[in-house]
């Protein structure tokens, strides 16, 4: 599929140094509109929405940011801690306003998984159905971010 | 010429050539279009400045000796680089019409950087953007606060010494480095005194996956060159005599660490209750300065705070939420103002509380991206 100008200028803020040191394509091989369809059809296949996983990062997020650096329990065995950090992000896509810098690690306290989400990572999904390229420190695997939340049918 | 190229770029668009005509097109413009000298006309004929055509807004005001804070690199994504174009900015573009506010349109506000300078342009500036200068420092100190916390002093060089209020940030300039292929420019906060105006301290958190925070902690090394522009910012202690609130955590320590000494310096006695958030008490840094100062100034007094579990009152600490703490001590209808810097999260916590107080919106002042 050919990119648009706009398309390339997207993917070129997703390289490592333009918004961030590590950009959000990770290491993944696809091109940016395979990973949008290739997760679009893994939520779909969950029976689930991007709004829907998007809208409970989101609680969880407010809930972490609230406890002010401290753990908060965020369901059945599940645990988040938000790290603050000072300082706005954009979005790739630009135009869609700027973003707290900081991250939340989700942990499942039974099993022992992680997951490590920013504020921008929902606008991400919810605005963009976008998880981010694979091998990059916030890829989230929809299937497996599906499971830790409890959402979907596997 | 714009017309031309204008249509030509929407033809490509529209025929399925758009990528290679696109770019060839954007090239000729860049290459072969001529806009010869333009006139930027600053604040109703305030100043005139007579320049060369083609670049952004933001790059020839630059290239003049005037920094408008920007922290995208002129991408069009970060919105700092706001200035009202009175005439001559051309229509907006679809990039910058998502980060205006339907007030600033109609206000004439633009995004300085996606506004081309093709033609005599008018602009308003802010006056205190004309005390903006570039400097070039060399890195005296790098000094671990905290295990992700560092303080920053870097010695100036060109020009020899600075002029800042106590509250006012800077904008440091990482360079191209590793994978990030051009510089970019962070805010921080200064948190040296006035006084010391042949250097200027910053306190910088790591930020992870942070471009300018990973540079600061994983290659600039003392003795190292570097640049910043500023100063930059409008907080800054206000001109009553009111009792104060200072709520910080973290590196937002920066602006207080400058302002409580220069109060000292200027003897300023203006009664202040500083309040400062952590979790652990690892995370705790410049407490022993802190405790100095108690003793010597009657009007001051700290008050860290830990939140993580087990953590317990020692040391004159308290234990639980920053805004815990803040609920706890501070009586309603409190008259002071309250000063606030730190993240996002903690300052819409804590401006409830003040709220909830009575400290009203005109008496609190907040730095939530220093």
């Amino acid at each position: 599929m050919k990119r648009t100008p706009e398309d390339q200028r997207i993917v070129e803020r997703m390289a490592p140094g333009a918004l961030c040191a590590e950009g959000f394509l990770g290491v993944d091989g696809r091109s940016l509109g395979d990973i949008l369809a290739d997760d679009a059809r893994e939520v779909e296949s969950m029976g689930l929405t991007h709004e829907q996983i998007a809208a409970t990062l989101e609680d969880i997020l407010c809930a972490a940011q609230e406890a002010l650096g401290n753990p908060v329990s965020v369901g059945e065995h599940l645990s988040a801690v938000c790290s603050d950090a000072m300082g706005p992000i954009p979005c790739p896509w630009g135009g869609c306003g700027l973003f707290a810098k900081g991250e939340v690690h989700l942990t499942d306290t039974a099993g022992g998984r992680t997951l490590c989400f920013t504020p921008l990572s929902v606008h991400l999904i919810r605005r963009h159905g976008f998880y981010q390229g694979r091998g990059g420190r916030y890829r989230l695997e929809p299937s497996e971010l599906a499971h830790l939340l409890g959402l979907g049918v596997y | 010429m714009d017309a031309v190229i204008t249509v030509l770029l929407a033809a490509a668009a529209a025929s399925g050539l758009t990528t290679v005509l696109a770019a060839l097109l954007l090239l000729a413009e860049r290459v072969l279009v001529n806009y010869g000298t333009c006139t930027i006309d600053i604040n109703r004929g305030d100043k005139q400045l007579e320049v060369t055509g083609g670049e952004s807004l933001l790059a020839t005001l630059m290239g003049e000796g005037i920094f408008v804070p920007s922290a995208c690199g002129g991408r069009g994504t970060c919105a700092y680089c706001k200035l009202t174009v009175l005439d001559g900015g051309q229509t907006l573009t679809p990039t910058e019409e998502p980060l205006l506010t339907p007030e600033e349109i109609a206000d004439d506000v633009r995004i300085s950087c996606q506004v081309k300078v093709r033609s005599d342009i008018a602009v308003l500036i802010p006056e205190e953007l004309f005390r903006v200068k570039q400097y070039r420092g060399r890195v005296e100190r790098i000094r671990d606060l905290t295990h992700d916390i560092k303080e920053l002093r870097i010695a100036l060089v060109e020009p020899e010494e600075i002029q800042f209020t106590p509250g006012q940030y800077i904008q440091l300039m990482a360079p191209a480095y590793g994978s990030n292929p051009e510089p970019v420019y962070r805010a921080y906060s200064m948190s040296n005194p006035p006084s010391d105006n042949r250097a200027v301290e910053t306190i910088i958190r790591l930020v992870p996956g942070g471009i300018c925070t990973t540079w600061v902690f994983t290659t600039l090394a003392e003795g190292d060159e570097v640049f910043f522009t500023g100063p930059y910012g409008d907080f800054s202690l206000s001109d009553s005599d009111a009792e104060m609130i200072w709520i910080a955590g973290g590196s937002g320590m920066a602006p207080f660490w400058s302002i409580v000494r220069h109060m000292k310096e200027q003897g300023i006695r203006r009664k202040c209750t500083y309040f400062f958030g952590a979790v652990h008490r690892p995370d705790l840094f410049l407490l022993d300065e802190m405790r100095r100062l108690e003793e010597e100034l009657d009007w001051f007094t700290f008050v860290p705070a830990l939140s993580g579990q087990g953590e317990s009152a020692d040391d004159g600490c308290r234990t639980g939420l920053i805004t815990e703490v803040v609920d706890r001590d501070l009586e309603t209808g409190s008259q002071a103002e309250a000063y606030l810097c730190g993240s996002p999260g903690m300052i819409d916590a804590a401006v409830k509380v003040l709220r909830a107080k009575g400290i009203t919106e005109d008496r609190t002042f907040y730095d939530k991206f220093a």
